[in-house]
């Protein structure tokens, strides 16, 4: 397989067809967030499983995207996302085009909980804006909303607030969006990998 | 929450002041937002408004940063505050029990003010004063080997100069333990 | 003249002019309070008044100083005294009559109070030195040698120590024969994961770019550790003189000290030395005459114990929520405003002037091979002498809890050591004779973290433990990555389940998959190291598990739904009605006959009537699993019970 020197090896195997599950992954962003934890990779000579977005991909890199020990580590990332992750597909917009699906699907992995306890908290849908509504309970907080807010369409109306198991996306004092300086430019839309960001069916 | 009269022009001018002090670049955001804190008490919608049109950052960043750290407080604290030790020694010498101690006598939880604005109770991860555990920092004062006999006395202490000063009595009172 | 000469006589003169004025302190009577946060936890404030009130009052020509920690915290207030013709002494547990005593007993009349005094600091013919006391066998200091005997807050009683020496012959070398002098001491940093400061210093100093950055790390969060504190309250120079000597080498020009919020003792104590630094060309343009320019600002952090890690330290000093970042790049290459930077720890650079002033061999002579020097503990729990010990590296954690920590209190068995704070674990008895240093903790599932060491008796419930520390984790975790902010609150819900009897018997090989994963498979050093209070915990531990889950008991009688308070009958002496006037709640009550007994569900466990009950009685119990609660009280109960 050949690639740029220095490119990252998610999306080398992308463009090469080969599947690795992803979330967090910006193509165009300087640095990778390295977030959602769900891109692991064994590289022969390295001692342990490591993130494809941040590794650059070198000359006669050994790679495997699926290893017992990998398989395990996405299988436990991703069963940690659902937990806190309000399910029902049928009722949402992304069903049949969410990221979580298509894991589910490439890696054999079920879209219920198995053993952990379910994390969500009942917050509100926001749908105050026209076109779209943010449902927080969907959210997977990979960031890419926040970065095509801040780098792309530059209206900076969005970001991470608070942390750990409180860390949410939310605008300035966590008012609904419409009351934010949110421009409805839809950029962030488009780029939400799950449920949580979906435009309005008209 | 909204504002009294008054307050909008008080936290504009202390803002101007502090940001007078500190260069306008992105790294002395936390700076800034900490003198502004020890100014006004807490970090109001306004103030951190202000403040990133000063920075030219949007103002989803500042408050980014504001929810952040445990030290930031988005709404005005109580005259006196109650931190307690919640490190390691100080829940093996027990700490929890100093803490729910507190909360029983002022009806509140850790996170809240009383109603009457006097106390706020926060959890401190460890002031470094672990051979003197359980720690308890009261306005700026560590007491050591707190009891909850020892919680009584000190909300006591308070109770006492606060009559003493003629103010009206609080909430924190014999009855209100009864109940 | 050359360069080299006129940096050792630009030192020279400032030494001279300090000694000078130290020497002129040990003509009269010397007072020195220890007034570090801990010694002000204990009135040290109130005795350091009483001694300039009545001194003042009697009009006595003394000099009464505030010093940082001697490390004997069970001991705070800690006060001693220089008097002309005696060996200097150190008091314990001064109170506001004991100094009070001091003053007219031993600094007007001649009589020292020997039945006060803990120790003399130098050999004399009178009075035992603390190197007679056990832990002064087995003590080596190097970091912690002069905290408490100097004022932190005068840089000449620093200088006069040989202080800022080490500056001045670094700058009189070039900067990489420095680099050569750490790296060859082997010195290994003291942060906790013990990566060698030479390696780090030298990826730095070779790093491209024009623009570098040192930065000291003093956000000491672990909840249990407080040596840097000390060190930064009783000997800031120590660490500054480090700080100067590694921008020297990698060729900084700006450095920071990033302090914890909490610590507002430390920042001013730092803040005055920097002061004083700059004031005799320690700090700022041409260094003690030198042509390298180089300067400190303090950076306090906020809140976050995640801070602690480099790369959110980073982001939190550029203004941002301190989110850790992908490693690679490290700092050393991409640092603070992507430029190449170098974090050490406090006690990391608090051995470096050390190191310079007497080289490399002499500090690998110290200590095991592969971790030389000392490490330095914070000893807290159930052990009798709580405090700051600094021993050689590869000392067992026998001799630290026994021969320096004075056994535990009350003679009760040991259970367990917890090391290393919520990176570390909880190493049980067998591991006592396990020779301290970076790579044997490691190997036992624990770590050398910052350096706390809480003992643990049979009165602490392991699992308790567990959850505590990843109640602490988890509020900690900055949230980012998936395997810490959902991976932790999973297993501190299981852990709460468990302490509160609701544990089911899967629970403790989910909790052990799971803590193998998020180890795995989270971003940064805090989500990597929060399961191994869990893992030691199930590994060494797990019985106390299974009590909980298959018996609803709590072995230790800690978990407070798992256990209820009980008055015995017999031991109850009728009379005496201290358990009453303790109780917060008026939960207990006397009996028609005069025995006193526990409403179980007015009882909030707050073990109150525990300590009030006097020690002829011990009548007040605990007992697990709880007594059913049918309403009303213990004593028909009790007997059912202890069947």
């Amino acid at each position: 397989m050949r690639a740029p020197e220095g490119e990252k090896l998610l999306w080398v195997a992308l463009d090469n067809g080969i599947y690795i599950p992803h979330l967090c992954g910006l193509r165009e962003a300087e640095r990778p967030a390295a977030s959602c934890r769900l891109c692991f990779v064994e590289v022969e000579g390295l001692p342990n499983p490591v993130t494809a977005c941040t590794l650059p991909v070198s000359e006669g890199m050994l790679v495997h995207t699926r290893t017992p020990r990998v398989d395990r580590l996405v299988r436990t990332g991703f069963e940690l996302l659902l937990s806190n992750h309000r399910l029902r597909c049928g009722k949402c917009e992304k069903n049949k085009n969410c990221e979580l699906q298509k894991i589910a699907r490439e890696r054999g992995l079920k879209l219920r909980l198995s053993r952990l306890r379910p994390l969500i908290s009942e917050v509100p849908v926001d749908e105050s804006p026209k076109t779209f509504k943010y449902d927080p309970g969907r959210c997977v907080l990979c960031g890419r909303c926040v970065w095509v807010d801040h780098h792309q369409a530059k209206v900076g109306a969005i970001g991470f607030i608070r942390r750990g198991i409180s860390r949410k996306i939310a605008a300035f004092g966590d008012v609904p969006l419409a009351e934010s300086r949110c421009t409805e430019c839809g950029e962030c839309v488009k780029v939400c990998p799950v449920g949580a960001l979906a435009f309005k069916e008209k | 929450m909204d504002l009294q009269d008054g307050e909008a022009e008080v936290i504009r001018a202390e803002v101007d002041g502090v940001l007078q002090r500190h260069g306008l670049e992105r790294e002395n955001l936390i700076p800034i937002l900490q003198d502004v804190q020890s100014r006004l008490g807490y970090l109001p919608k306004e103030a951190m408004q202000q403040i990133s049109e000063a920075l030219k950052i949007p103002e989803v960043d500042v408050y980014s940063v504001g929810t952040f750290y445990n030290q930031f407080r988005l709404n005005p604290p109580g005259k006196h505050q109650i931190k307690v030790c919640m490190g390691t020694a100080c829940h093996m010498m027990g700490g929890h029990i100093i803490l729910e101690s507190f909360e029983r006598r002022l009806e509140i939880k850790e996170g809240e003010t009383t109603p009457d604005r006097e106390f706020s109770l926060e959890r401190v991860a460890c002031v470094g004063c672990c051979a003197l555990a359980p720690v308890v920092v009261v306005d700026e004062k560590v007491e050591a080997k707190v009891s909850p006999i020892r919680v009584d006395g000190i909300l006591l202490a308070f109770e006492i100069e606060s009559k003493k000063s003629g103010e009206i009595e609080k909430p924190v009172e014999e009855e209100g333990r009864m109940q | 003249m050359s360069a080299t000469g006129t940096i050792i006589q630009a030192y020279e003169s400032l030494k001279k002019a300090a000694v000078i004025k130290v020497e002129a302190l040990k003509q009269k009577p010397l007072v020195l309070v220890g007034t570090a946060t801990c010694g002000r936890a204990a009135g040290a404030l109130n005795v350091l008044q009483t001694f300039r009130d009545e001194i003042s009052c009697r009009s006595l020509d003394v000099e009464v100083k505030e010093v940082g920690c001697i490390g004997h915290c069970y001991a705070e207030p800690v006060v001693i005294i220089a008097k002309p013709g005696f060996p200097a002494l150190c008091y314990g547990s001064v109170d506001e009559g004991m100094a009070g005593r001091l003053v007219t007993d031993f600094l007007i009349n001649d009589d020292p109070c020997y039945e006060f005094a803990m120790a003399a600091l130098e050999p004399n013919d009178q009075f035992p030195t603390f190197a007679d006391f056990p832990r002064g066998v087995y003590e080596k200091k190097i970091i912690l040698a002069d905290c408490g005997l100097i004022d932190p807050e005068d840089i000449d009683h620093y200088i006069a120590h040989d202080g800022y020496a080490a500056l001045a012959k670094a700058l009189s070398m070039d900067p990489a024969e420095v680099l050569e002098e750490i790296k060859n001491s082997k010195l290994r940093g003291r942060g906790g994961a013990g990566f060698p400061t030479g390696l780090k210093w030298e990826a730095c100093r070779n790093a491209s770019g024009d623009q570098k950055y040192v930065i000291c790390n003093a956000d000491e969060g672990d909840p249990g550790a407080f040596m840097d504190r000390a060190i930064l309250e009783s000997n800031p120079h120590q660490v500054l003189e480090g700080l100067i000597i590694a921008a020297y080498t990698v060729g900084a020009e700006q450095g920071y000290i990033y302090v914890r919020a909490e610590y507002p003792l430390a920042v001013t104590r730092i803040r005055t030395a920097l002061e004083q630094a700059r004031e005799r060309h320690l700090l700022g343009e041409s260094i003690l005459g030198s042509n390298f320019n180089f300067d400190i600002k303090i950076f306090q952090g906020s809140g976050a114990f995640v801070c602690g890690e480099e790369t959110a330290l980073i982001a939190s000093i550029e203004g941002f929520a301190g989110v850790p970042n992908h490693r690679p790049p490290y700092p050393a290459h991409a640092g603070l405003h992507s430029k190449p930077t170098v974090i050490n720890n406090v006690k990391t650079l608090s051995y470096v002037p050390h190191i310079i002033r007497n080289g490399s061999d002499w500090f690998k002579s110290i200590g095991t091979p592969d971790s030389p020097g000392t490490a330095v503990f914070a000893l807290a729990g159930k052990v009798v002498s709580t405090g700051l010990a600094e021993v050689p590296m590869g000392t067992t954690l026998r001799t630290l809890v026994y021969d320096v920590g004075n056994g535990i209190k009350e003679d009760k068995p040991f259970k367990a050591v917890q090391i290393g704070g919520p990176s570390g674990g909880c190493l049980p008895e067998s591991a006592l004779d396990l020779p301290i240093d970076f790579d044997s903790l490691q190997q036992a599932g624990a770590m050398m973290g910052s350096g706390g060491l809480v003992v643990l008796d049979e009165d602490d419930c392991m699992v308790e433990i567990a959850r505590f520390f990843l109640d602490f984790t988890q509020k900690e975790s900055c949230g980012k990555c998936t395997f810490c902010r959902l991976g932790t609150k999973q297993m501190l819900d299981i852990l709460t389940e468990i302490t509160e009897g609701r544990g089911k018997p899967e629970d403790i090989d989910l909790l052990w998959e799971l803590a193998e994963d998020i180890k795995a498979g989270s971003l940064c050093g805090l989500g990597k190291t929060a399961p191994n209070p869990v893992l030691t915990t199930i590994r060494y531990f797990r019985h106390e598990y299974e009590a909980h889950i298959q018996e609803g008991r709590c072995p230790a009688l800690m978990c407070k739904e798992l256990i209820s308070y009980a008055i015995i009958p017999e031991k109850c002496s009728k009379l005496c009605n201290v358990c009453i006037g303790s109780c917060p709640v008026e939960a207990i009550y006397t009996r028609d006959d005069m025995l006193k007994a526990i409403y179980l569900d007015k009882c909030v466990k707050c073990n109150s009537c525990m300590v009030a009950c006097p020690p002829q009685y011990k009548a007040v119990v605990k007992v697990s699993p709880p007594i059913v609660e049918r309403g009303g009280s213990q004593d028909e109960q009790l007997s059912n019970h202890n069947n």
